[in-house]
């Protein structure tokens, strides 16, 4: 809408402010910002669970409003795409969908089993200090990076 | 019910910081997995070379937090969860080029496969909560349940 934000914030202004949110979550409730809980106690609330942590779910509803206010108002206001340009030029929109679902599942599965997710783990747990989370984070950096290598092996280095 | 704002306005806050460094583009997360691009590492390095001092001094101090008492780290060691876990969620995260927070992003910014990446994550995440009933694996991820308010 009012095109105030550049293209895509430095890294060297956006990684500090998010430090600064992670400090600030710590200094105000003693939490760690990851996201894959809020998911957790989302679900739970769809589920109808009694026990469900009810701020994590404003956190998520608040993810997404962020995502709103810096894509539609903030910037020129992005329009309804597929996304995924990449690997639409390299995969049809049948073989796309199935290849997002599996891989989401199973990041899905993988951030339950860890305890955390790049935010949980990635960022707040090594902020930490945190040996476990050091591990993880070292763990799916290497089957991250090496699972995009065999993809550009498979497809001929076109994705 | 405080808490409820504070957290919301730390997700529009955090999902703002990932909208406007694009993290919610497939094309972000590839070139970085590609290792075409550092500047995702480089975003990630000094969130935590900010946090993580200000964490250290903070908690030294004993600070008292409003909602969650004294401002406590923690710091497990690693586990064999913590590897299985860790391989399974990159081998996903590069398929499906996003992660929860910045899934939630994408579909607002309106790229709709992100509504398929969603989904995904829930069922992942469900699936492992029907196999194991208890929270044992509460760690220094966001799964550590130190609740301050349930409403």
């Amino acid at each position: 809408m009012f095109d105030a934000l550049p293209d895509r914030l430095a890294w060297f202004v956006g990684g500090p402010i998010l430090g600064l949110l992670i400090v600030g979550l710590f200094v105000v409730a003693n939490q760690p910002l990851g996201a894959s809980g809020a998911y957790v106690q989302t679900s739970g609330l769809i589920r109808r669970r009694s026990d469900v942590v009810v701020w994590r779910i404003w956190y998520f509803v608040g993810l997404f409003v962020g995502g709103l206010l810096v894509t539609q108002v903030f910037r020129e206001g992005a329009e309804i795409r597929s996304g995924y340009d990449a690997m639409r030029d390299v995969f049809p929109l049948w073989a796309t969908i199935p290849l997002v679902f599996g891989g989401a599942t199973l990041l899905g599965y993988g951030a339950a089993v860890a305890g955390g997710c790049t935010s949980g783990h990635g960022m707040c747990g090594t902020a930490q200090r945190s040996p476990a989370s050091m591990a993880v984070t070292v763990t799916f950096m290497a089957t991250a990076i090496l699972t995009t290598f065999v993809l550009r092996l498979a497809t001929g280095g076109d994705l | 019910m405080r808490l409820n704002i504070i957290g919301l306005l730390f997700g529009i806050a955090f999902g703002g910081v990932l909208a406007a460094s694009n993290l919610h583009e497939y094309g972000t997360i590839h070139a970085m997995l590609r290792l075409d691009e550092f500047d995702v590492f480089w975003f990630m390095a000094s969130a935590i070379a900010v946090s993580a001092p200000l964490l250290y001094l903070l908690e030294r101090r004993g600070m008292n937090t409003p909602f969650g008492g004294e401002l406590s780290l923690s710091r497990s060691m690693p586990e064999k969860h913590h590897i299985q876990g860790g391989a399974l969620f990159g081998i996903g995260w590069a398929l499906a080029g996003t992660c929860p927070a910045p899934a939630l992003v994408m579909v607002s910014s309106g790229a709709m496969l992100g509504l398929v990446a969603i989904p995904g994550i829930f069922l992942g995440l469900h699936l492992r909560e029907r196999q194991q009933q208890s929270d044992q694996h509460v760690g220094d991820g966001e799964h550590r349940m130190a609740v301050t308010s349930h409403h």
